[in-house]
């Protein structure tokens, strides 16, 4: 059973490596083979992660005990559905960027990227020793900052280097903080094992220190999340990626900063993330306010729904908050959801934007309900995700996330957290309002020229299977909401009073 | 000082004996057989061979082991005392200095300046100072050893005899003779505070709760901070960094950033270990020159145009790291310095031996300049890896986890003694260090084509005649790349191999 684990991450650690080695050797004629390579690695790695979340095996090796630090990965009810999108959506990057060629280097190249973006992102969402969880966020800074470099929109070289630079400096500011303070929570508590913090629950840990080591690592994770206003290397990143980038970036790379707030801070820190939880609520509720601002106005399509991820994980943020049962639940399925609706969206957008040959909206198109109906269908469930109708999956954590912070836990300021609810309403109705204007922009309308492609072939079976997927769990949020009910009551029951 | 009769143990001396000799060997050899030139190498590459093998035995013993010689008969106190930490940074030191005569290696055609027997000998007789200040224990020996790991690279800058390296070899003797000063003063310091010629713990702890003598041990160490301080090139005592390494040879620039370094921080653990009992006031002189170091190197490494400069600031920078562990008082920080040296060491000897092979391949005037490495992926795609996998190791980012794991190792006893202010300097820097090296990183990714303004002074047409003559490499450089290329992976791969060697 071990053997599973260790496999689902020796494979693409090892496809990774082996393609960005083979750069040299195979030819831009190989692109196919470079896919095909990928999508083989990626299907297995994927058979063996849902593999994984079945039997939950757990692989703890000594590997630095000069530090302490072991490599301990495991699966639970938090980290299961994270891991299945990771897998799952890795495939769909793989499907969706067949038969595109990839601009600005070898195709070996940008496979390997992906595949080691999806080792860094398992890593991390296996990892049970904290160290382990910080060296495993680190794994995906340079293949994504390649991918951003090398292969983002190759119109602009210098927007290029200002984007992935932006990318990976802030980036590592926010890791390099968030391992101070995993290193002083190690230290202060004595332990390395996610799985023995939680347990703890700051028991033997000061209210000072808590708060302390709480807010190095909220403010670490939150750039990674992104906060408000720690978000501004989200735009242009987004923007200048290529679409698999985007995907990766907005569905998986921005759940490892509130994965980790979940494990690193909220099971450890009670107390302190209590200390914090207010502020914390009030700038994930600007972020909410502030994206949905953006978005009225924004015109590049891409960057709109950049600010859109800030919005949306302002609600994860209110949900965190809240202190409650109901509000982690919450927070994890938002992230769950905005991982599908993102990576919706940003394989439609990125496939609009090779269409167009921009992703401005001033500029006038054919309606996509005339000439596509399949990217106009698939189009219209994504905006109406986002903006958070009913029966669609980006209900569901919304609702739950501004329902548990309208009763939040007894220690949290219940006035404040109400107006903030009020305000996160309104922030919905923005986020309405900018769904619909994208909608109207690009969706309705008779005009049918320039004419473009609809989706086909692997294009339109990953947005089809996206699709399915925003339905389904929207119909069926238990799927998700049972699975982490068991480790979230763990983490918020037990709040020392 | 003591007249009498010390126990010796040869076998516990060879790695400091071992380059003496050979030193000896290459010297007498010349003077016997003249216009030798590869065999001085040779004599040279065994005698350190010997010496780093002599240096297992003392890898890895158990905390507070140690292998001990020249003791007094009456009091047991030891002037060399080889532990873990000590036994480890000889083995680095020897090494290195076996990089820097492999990247040296004379070729048929060019005469070395001065004759091979005197560089060999020089850079011998330097490793020599740097194995025996690792293990010295009284004052007299842990002086000599530390100008004998110094004054020699004097002479190895200034052999080219270019106009830079008399410049540089006057600032680097400007600075040795100031240190000098500054460490002999904190010696004469010791021993009016201690009235022990001994650099052990138990010399000072007798001070510590004296009002009257702690003030001066205090100070003592303070001198000595500034003096290692010179060596370590750390600021404001590293102005003579960039000046040496831009006007020596590419070898005995990375001399200057690999063994030299390792001496440095070995007398200055030495120190550090002695004045353990003394607790904080001194360290707080080493947090401040460690944040400044490290934000004044990453600074100006950003703005430098020639790669050697761009290393040598950057040499500044990872001092302050090497030290930053240091300002804790912990034991553990001791050998997180250390551990953090050797990645720093191991990286950037890599980087040096690909500037040094492409030196061969596109002369030294384009290997020199930045701005040239641009494609570089593409022309020579292993040097560009192994480069790429140095700087990433310097940057602390995977797939470099020695150097991450080196950071993390430095950062904990920061962390642990809650030097917070420290810490989130150290977090900055740690973000300008990563802008630094993928500055570099980013041009030698980037495809010419890409950017047409950009390309015209990459691919000027007189050079690429000798671009397509496919110079070859000379297979000693090649060995150098290799080794530190293969070092550098497996100990990526498991850092604990390095850190291992540390002790338990």
């Amino acid at each position: 059973m071990v053997a599973l684990l260790i496999g689902a991450l020796v494979i693409p650690a090892a496809t990774g490596t082996a393609l960005m080695l083979s750069g040299r050797v195979t030819k831009p004629s190989s692109e196919d083979n470079a896919n095909t390579l990928s999508l083989v690695a990626s299907v297995a790695t994927a058979a063996l992660v849902i593999a994984t979340v079945i039997n939950r095996p757990v692989v703890n090796h000594s590997w630095l005990p000069s530090l302490g630090v072991r490599l301990h990965f495991a699966v639970d009810g938090i980290s299961a559905p994270l891991l299945i999108l990771t897998a799952l959506l890795s495939i769909a990057v793989v499907v969706n960027a067949r038969s595109r060629p990839s601009h600005g280097g070898s195709p070996s190249t940008f496979y390997g990227c992906l595949q080691l973006v999806e080792l860094g992102a398992l890593a991390t969402f296996y990892a049970r020793d904290a160290v382990i969880f910080y060296v495993s966020f680190e794994v995906v800074l340079v293949p994504m900052w390649v991918l951003i470099a090398r292969y983002g929109d190759s119109h602009d070289l210098a927007a290029r280097r200002d984007a992935s630079g932006r990318f990976v400096l802030y980036t590592v500011l926010g890791s390099t903080l968030m391992l101070i303070g995993i290193l002083a929570l190690v230290q202060a508590s004595g332990t390395a094992d996610m799985d023995a913090l939680a347990v703890l629950h700051g028991a033997n840990l000061s209210r000072s220190t808590q708060i302390i080591i709480a807010a190095l690592l909220l403010v670490g994770m939150g750039i990674k999340v992104p906060v408000w206003p720690l978000h501004t290397w989200l735009p242009p990143a987004h923007t200048i990626a290529p679409t698999a980038g985007s995907v990766m970036l907005a569905a998986i790379l921005l759940k490892m900063g509130t994965y980790g707030i979940v494990r690193l801070v909220i099971a450890p820190l009670p107390i302190g993330f209590g200390a914090l939880a207010p502020a914390f609520a009030v700038v994930g509720v600007v972020g909410i306010i502030w994206g949905g601002l953006a978005c009225l106005v924004e015109n590049d399509l891409k960057r709109l729904i950049a600010y859109s991820s800030v919005a949306h994980m302002g609600f994860v943020v209110l949900g965190l908050s809240s202190g409650t049962t109901v509000g982690l639940q919450a927070a994890l399925f938002a992230n769950i959801a905005h991982g599908v609706v993102s990576a919706l969206l940003f394989f439609l957008v990125g496939g609009l934007k090779e269409r167009w040959g921009s992703a401005d909206l001033a500029t006038a198109r054919a309606a996509l309900r005339e000439v596509s109906p399949r990217l106009g269908i698939a189009l219209v469930v994504g905006f109406a995700a986002s903006l958070g109708l009913p029966g669609l999956v980006g209900f569901w954590g919304e609702f739950l996330a501004m329902y548990s912070a309208w009763n939040p836990a007894p220690d949290r300021p219940q006035p404040l957290m109400r107006v903030l609810v009020v305000l996160a309403v309104l922030g919905a109705g923005v986020a309405a309002a900018y769904s619909l204007r994208v909608l109207r922009l690009i969706w309705s309308g008779d005009r049918t020229t320039p004419a473009h492609e609809d989706a086909r072939g692997g294009e339109w079976s990953v947005l089809a299977v996206l699709v399915a997927a925003v339905l389904v769990l929207g119909v069926a949020p238990g799927l998700l909401l049972n699975s982490t009910f068991k480790e979230a009551a763990a983490i918020t029951m037990q709040v020392p009073r | 000082m003591s007249q009498a009769v010390v126990s010796v143990n040869a076998g516990i001396l060879l790695p400091v004996l071992a380059p003496a000799i050979g030193a000896a060997v290459v010297l007498v050899t010349d003077v016997a057989v003249q216009h030798l030139r590869r065999a001085h190498y040779v004599i040279a590459l065994v005698a350190l061979m010997v010496g780093a093998v002599a240096t297992v035995a003392g890898l890895g013993m158990v905390a507070g082991a140690a292998r001990r010689t020249l003791c007094l008969p009456g009091s047991g106190q030891c002037m060399y005392v080889a532990d873990s930490v000590g036994s480890t940074l000889q083995l680095a030191a020897l090494l290195g200095a076996a990089l820097t005569l492999l990247l040296s290696w004379p070729d048929d055609k060019k005469q070395s300046p001065g004759g091979t027997a005197v560089i060999v000998s020089l850079v011998l007789a330097a490793t020599a100072g740097a194995a025996a200040v690792a293990g010295a224990r009284d004052l007299g020996s842990w002086l000599v050893a530390l100008e004998l790991a110094s004054l020699p690279a004097v002479a190895l800058v200034a052999l080219r005899g270019a106009r830079s390296a008399i410049s540089g070899a006057i600032a680097l003797l400007t600075t040795a003779l100031v240190s000098f000063g500054l460490l002999a003063l904190s010696a004469a310091l010791w021993f009016t505070a201690t009235g022990s010629g001994f650099l052990t713990p138990a010399a000072a702890l007798a001070v510590v709760n004296d009002p009257a003598r702690r003030p001066i041990l205090v100070l003592a160490v303070v001198v000595v901070i500034a003096g290692i301080g010179f060596k370590l090139s750390l600021v404001p005592f590293h102005a003579w960094t960039p000046e040496a390494y831009d006007g020596a040879p590419l070898p005995i620039a990375a001399f200057l950033a690999g063994v030299s370094k390792i001496a440095a921080l070995a007398a200055l653990l030495v120190v550090i270990r002695a004045v353990a009992p003394l607790g904080a006031p001194p360290l707080t002189a080493i947090a401040i020159v460690s944040a400044v170091s490290m934000t004044l190197g990453n600074i100006m490494a950003l703005r430098q145009n020639g790669v050697v400069r761009f290393l040598a600031w950057s040499t500044v920078a990872q001092a302050g790291w090497v030290v930053l562990p240091l300002a804790a008082v912990s034991s553990a920080a001791v050998h997180a310095s250390g551990a953090y040296l050797l990645a720093y060491v191991l990286a950037t000897l890599l980087a040096f031996a690909v500037v040094a092979a492409l030196v061969q391949i596109r002369g030294a005037a384009r290997a020199r300049d930045l701005a040239e490495y641009r494609g570089l992926l593409g022309d020579h795609p292993v040097l560009a890896g192994a480069l790429g996998l140095a700087l990433l190791s310097l940057a602390g980012l995977p797939p470099g986890f020695l150097g991450l794991v080196a950071k993390v190792a430095a950062l904990r006893p920061v962390v642990t003694s809650e030097l917070w202010l420290l810490a989130v300097v150290a977090a900055v820097n740690a973000v300008l260090g990563v802008a630094v090296y993928l500055r570099w990183l980013l041009t030698v990714i980037s495809t010419p084509d890409v950017s047409p303004q950009a390309s015209p002074p990459a691919v000027p047409e007189g050079a690429a005649p000798v671009a397509a003559q496919a110079v070859r490499v000379h297979p000693a450089t090649l060995v150098a790349v290799g080794f530190t290329a293969v070092a550098l992976v497996l100990t990526s791969l498991s850092p604990q191999m390095l850190l291992g060697l540390l002790g338990q």
